[in-house]
């Protein structure tokens, strides 16, 4: 008893502020003003020298937006967003977009190198460790940089920032850009439509196996800004691609929007295996400040026997309002979700996924795993449903939630759906602390406290971090331990 | 709730709130019962029936479902038949009309109807919450039912049947019941329909469990093909009571069953058992609630449903664990045979916890019959229709099995063996 | 080695007491073995020894190589060289047996200021001990007692038991659950470990395990407390007699 009462002060103690992303680097920006209206997005479409398509793509789902209300059915509770107090346009002066490497700004520069994210593709390669990954370098509003493109492209795969394939691929946004989630879908993936600033554009043709991982990493840096980026990734028949994104952002007293829409689309034999690391800044010990991640995330697995795999490891942000997504509609298609949410704090976390099984013989997975700690609550929501004519669906969905502290709350709201006889569907949930018995018997075998706590949690959550590229499940491992700062060391 | 001012009514709820008018005169009760009657009303009229846009009927969409209401037939006709266990006491309503003879000794028992016309009825008359349909209806409309004590200690040998007999028109209904310390009970709540006219049964039970008390309480719904049954059973268990309610759903066309309970006694222990057998057209919703408001209670739900036809089926369960309420255990399953491509079921089994030191869990599934079941009893020279029927079967009687009590057990079984048949 | 003192202890949940003057010294090299009916306080004995905080000690004292350690959290007293092995060993999830077995060792080695092992020393030491006491290195791989069958649960807490080695070994009913050929592999395993500056804690119900863990002094434990000490042959007379006479002589 008393090893885990110790515990839960430890993390009650706990600073948030810990958060070791959070410094701002001053950088002289350019902005539209505040607020929202036909004019600021005219505004953004003209700094990125969108066709008018686009614009009135933009227009249109602005007008749309204009009419929906605000959705209140997610267990989280935050004041109303004022979005005139926003600024939905901020880039870098001297990097005012994608550029090569040598004309970025040294200061952004610093700023990945702090974070620990090599852009310079000599760097990389000097590593002899480190596999290579191509990255996206998404700062606020811009993508400023998008390293190994030439490399990639001998491959045929084309990966740059949205922005550019608007303008250097029409075509290829046009057909697929809005056909997964549509402008229409939701509040913020319609705000979103309406001023989404970047994001990636990934386009893996037919046949070819992406030859590295491909990273997007985003960073809020401008105070008073949200980031609408918007992700695009194209897997055409038998074509494979890895994909990870991280995110963090300065540590700040307000509250500043993350509202993202990434689509994927795979079709014939296809597989996007798509994983993030996402460690927003959470807010302070007294939950003032971090960011409010409202995302939509979708796949759709279009063609046979495509595959989709999402994989997710939660901690940042001081609200996460998120459901990657699977449309099974290719026959033998499948699904996969793995997610590990931790909230700590006063952090609000309501994730999970959606299988929507519409073609025939598909299959879904979904592991998750949710820990809660300090006051936060951290509620799993999610849906599996079967069409009426998609024969042999199967899922099987785990859901354990693990808390330390009795101040936090774990939640599982699943909703489940057949309407096909040969559905088979297995779903277990489970809620419980660190056990007495498991913490002892480390103890007893010479590992302190904090060591054995954080033993104890890793292998609660092995099931997912087995799920992400390997070079990133350390990374996630020590991401846990820090976000449980306190009581794991 | 953000629902537009002034909704345009549908069928039955212009039928319902006409209604309402039309008997305002011969509604028992008067004053404060009269009031409550009225604010019920009220809400209903201005909310109109739940949406599927209302979370906790997101799947049984009432205002869709209910496309009209019968009116109220006074020359309908129903008599008692025998009781479901032999020698039990049998406390009936035909068509809505209670009669409160027949009670056990340690059993005191009056009709609802004297609650409503002396007043002590207008406290029960509230909504539980704002999504609360069931109580706004039965509570604009209920003309009778049992007021029911088991005094302290009381034991019943023998079951106590409440036998609801309705063969047309409408009946609201409801059963405030204390069983008071140490009594021990088996109460059966029969819902039977001996007409095939449509008819809509409400009734709203309000179960106290004082501390120690032993008590199982059985629901079995056989209404009509035709017919629509709106029932909330309320429960509240004192400090190392216990409660057993089996739910049997095998009749009616638009059914939704509400369970909503309370711990409020430490070492309370409460066990959920369903099982529904949807065929034909109808559209049957076992909604659940619990809170673990203290520390030290224990329960388990196991649901099970057998869908033919075009048979919808709906199971929502929420188990909340209240923060201190340390060393809840609380488990609970819902499995379900999907016999038919017309049929479809949808679970949410949900767990809102806020206390650490608990054991919570909760699993569903989804499955077809066991190919290797089957194929053995095929082997056995067992016809496949024939292996199927005892697999289904198998699968529902393991939840009767529970009862243990054998005179129980058998009509039981017998009236599942029937309806499977039928259906099959 | 070990010295415990007029040692009184109870439930710390409801107070409940377990211990009642236990008295009961054990020397470096020695096998002691404690026996006792069911519900004499004989799995108590190891919880407290080891230093669980489900029970309070309120009066004595134990002393380990003449320093009291009441005051020590479990792994302290475990990197001062105490071992329990488990009579229900505790399973972890998602956590490998070599993932385990490494940190374990590590943090013990931290505790004392020595260097922590290198990957080839580590592993090299695993796959000794586990090859003499017949463990399959793949169980290894597996996570930590999840799904292990009885045996080898046992079988891998006298692995952890011969890699961490420990000074104060207590085995809490080791044999419970085991068929013989695991008994006499487990019994090996443990034989292997004993050395004059070892001493060993046998808790058991039974004889049996006695057979091939031969101790060097008996001890029966009913109530709370020691009413008899003897050698080997007190287990013998335990076994032929039942406990009834010891306690009736005692009362």
């Amino acid at each position: 008893m008393a090893a885990v009462q110790e515990t839960i002060d430890q993390v009650a103690l706990i600073d948030v502020d810990q958060y070791k992303y959070g410094f701002e680097t001053k950088i002289e920006m350019d902005k539209a003003p505040k607020g929202l209206s036909e004019e600021i997005i005219r505004f953004i479409s003209a700094k990125k020298n969108e066709p008018d398509w686009m614009l009135e793509w933009r227009l249109e789902a602005y007008q749309r937006w204009l009419t929906l209300e605000e959705p209140t059915w997610a267990r989280v509770n935050y004041p109303k967003i004022d979005f005139n107090e926003i600024y939905f346009y901020a880039a870098p002066k001297s990097t005012p977009g994608p550029t090569s490497i040598d004309d970025v700004d040294p200061e952004i520069l610093k700023v990945y190198e702090k974070l620990g994210i090599p852009l310079r593709e000599q760097e990389i390669l000097a590593g002899v460790k480190t596999p290579r990954i191509a990255v996206d370098a998404v700062f606020d509003s811009v993508s400023v940089v998008t390293t190994f493109k030439e490399e990639l492209k001998k491959a045929g795969v084309i990966f740059m920032s949205i922005s550019e394939a608007i303008r250097e691929h029409p075509d290829l946004v046009k057909k697929y850009l809005g056909t997964v989630v549509p402008t229409t879908d939701n509040y913020y993936a319609t705000l979103n439509s309406a001023v989404f600033t970047d994001g990636s554009f990934v386009f893996v043709p037919k046949g070819v196996r992406c030859p590295m991982e491909l990273s997007t990493y985003f960073r809020i840096n401008e105070k008073g800004t949200g980031q609408f980026e918007r992700t695009l990734i194209i897997a055409e028949d038998s074509a494979y691609v890895s994909y990870l994104e991280g995110c963090t952002a300065p540590q700040r007293d307000e509250n500043q929007l993350h509202a993202a829409v990434v689509e994927l689309v795979a079709l014939d034999d296809a597989e996007i295996k798509y994983s993030t690391v996402q460690n927003w800044y959470p807010g302070d010990k007294n939950g003032k400040g971090g960011i409010y991640n409202f995302v939509t995330k979708r796949g759709d697995c279009r063609g046979k026997n495509s595959k989709i795999s999402w994989t997710q490891v939660e901690t940042g942000s001081a609200i996460t309002w998120k459901y990657p997504s699977c449309i099974l509609r290719g026959d033998g298609s499948r699904g996969e979700f793995y997610s590990i949410a931790v909230s700590n704090g006063h952090q609000q976390i309501d994730s999970g996924t959606k299988m929507i099984h519409l073609g025939k013989n598909t299959s879904s997975r979904i592991v998750s795993k949710g820990i809660a700690a300090g006051v936060s609550q951290n509620t799993y929501r999610g849906q599996v449903s079967t069409h009426r004519k998609a024969e042999n669906a199967r899922n099987f969905t785990q859901c354990d939630s693990l808390l330390i502290g009795d101040k936090c709350g774990a939640h599982t709201v699943p909703y489940i759906e057949a309407r096909n006889s040969s559905a088979q569907f297995e779903h277990e949930a489970t809620t419980s602390k660190i056990s007495e018995d498991q913490l002892f018997y480390c103890l007893q075998r010479g590992i302190p406290t904090e060591a054995a706590i954080a033993l104890i949690v890793n292998g609660f959550v092995k099931e997912v971090i087995q799920e992400l590229p390997m070079e990133f499940a350390v990374e996630a491992q020590k991401l846990i331990g820090i976000s449980l700062e306190g009581s794991v060391g | 709730m953000n629902m537009q001012t002034a909704i345009t009514m549908t069928a039955a709820e212009t039928v319902l709130v006409d209604a309402y008018t039309a008997q305002i005169g011969e509604l028992p009760g008067e004053g404060a019962v009269l009031s409550a009657r009225d604010t019920l009303l009220a809400d209903l009229k201005k909310q109109g029936l739940p949406t599927r846009r209302v979370e906790s009927w997101h799947y049984t969409d009432l205002r869709a479902l209910l496309r009209s209401v019968p009116a109220a037939d006074p020359t309908a006709f129903a008599q008692r038949v025998d009781p479901l266990v032999d020698g039990s006491s049998v406390l009936s309503v035909l068509n809505g009309k209670a009669d409160p003879k027949g009670a056990p000794a340690g059993v005191n028992v009056r009709s609802y109807r004297e609650s409503l016309i002396d007043g002590v009825a207008a406290a029960d008359l509230v909504e539980r919450d704002a999504d609360d349909a069931i109580g706004r209806i039965n509570g604009s409309f209920v003309r009778d039912g049992f007021e029911i004590e088991v005094t302290e200690g009381t034991e019943l040998e023998q079951p106590l049947e409440l036998q609801l007999v309705q063969s047309a028109g409408q009946s609201h209904m409801r059963f405030p019941v204390t069983f008071g310390a140490n009594s021990k009970a088996m109460v059966i709540e029969r819902h039977l329909s001996v007409s095939d006219a449509p008819s809509l049964v409400t009734t709203v039970c309000d179960l106290i469990v004082d501390d120690g008390a032993e008590i199982t309480w059985i629901i079995l719904q056989q209404q009509g093909e035709a017919d629509s049954h709106l029932a909330q059973v309320n429960f509240d268990l004192g400090a190392n009571a216990s409660l057993r309610l089996f739910v049997i759903n095998a009749g009616g066309k638009l059914v939704r069953q509400e369970v909503h309970g309370v711990t409020t006694g430490e070492g309370s222990d409460f066990k959920l058992r369903g099982i529904n057998l949807l065929g034909g057209e109808t559209h049957t919703d076992v909604t659940f609630t619990l809170g673990h408001d203290v520390p030290n209670t224990t329960s388990t739900e196991v649901i099970r449903n057998v869908l033919f036809d075009r048979a919808k089926g709906v199971f929502q369960g929420q188990i909340r664990v209240a923060p201190d309420a340390q060393k809840t255990d609380a488990k609970m399953a819902c499995n379900t045979l999907l016999l038919s491509d017309d049929a479809d079921f949808s679970a949410k089994p949900e767990l809102e916890i806020f206390a650490d030191d608990v054991q919570c869990g909760h699993g569903a599934t989804v499955i077809d019959i066991n190919p290797t079941h089957l194929y053995y009893l095929r082997a056995r020279g067992i016809p496949e229709n024939k292996a199927r029927a005892m697999l289904v079967n198998a699968f529902v009687d393991e939840i009767v099995e529970e009862l243990e009590v054998e005179a129980v057990i058998e009509p039981l079984e017998a009236i599942i063996a029937i309806w499977l048949e039928k259906h099959a | 080695m070990l010295e415990i003192r007029n040692l009184h202890a109870r439930i710390a949940a409801d107070g409940t007491e377990i211990i009642r003057g236990l008295n009961l010294t054990v020397k470096a090299g020695e096998v002691a073995a404690v026996m006792g009916p069911n519900g004499s306080g004989k799995s108590t004995l190891s919880y407290i020894l080891s230093g669980r905080e489900d029970y309070e000690v309120t009066e004595g004292d134990i002393l380990y190589n003449g320093e009291s350690i009441l005051e020590l959290d479990p792994s302290e007293r475990a990197a001062k060289g105490i071992f329990l092995a488990f009579q229900y060993p505790v399973e972890i999830p998602g956590v490998a047996t070599m993932q385990f077995l490494k940190v374990a060792m590590n943090e013990q080695r931290k505790f004392r200021g020595e260097d922590e092992l290198s990957t080839p020393d580590f592993i090299r030491r695993v796959k000794e001990a586990a090859a003499s006491l017949q463990i399959n290195p793949d169980m290894l791989k597996r996570p930590l007692n999840v799904g292990f069958s009885g045996g080898e649960k046992k079988r891998a807490e006298i692995l952890q038991m011969a890699l961490l080695e420990p000074k104060l070994c207590v085995l809490d009913e080791t044999d419970s659950g085991l068929d013989i050929d695991a008994l006499r592999i487990v019994a090996d395993g443990v034989n292997a470990l004993r050395s004059p500056d070892r001493a060993v804690i046998v808790i058991t119900h039974y004889q049996r395990l006695l057979e091939y863990i031969v101790p060097d002094s008996v001890h029966v434990l009913y109530r709370g407390q020691i009413i008899k000490s003897g050698d080997k042959s007190l287990a013998l007379d335990l076994e032929a007699n039942g406990y009834a006479d010891i306690i009736d002589a005692a009362a």
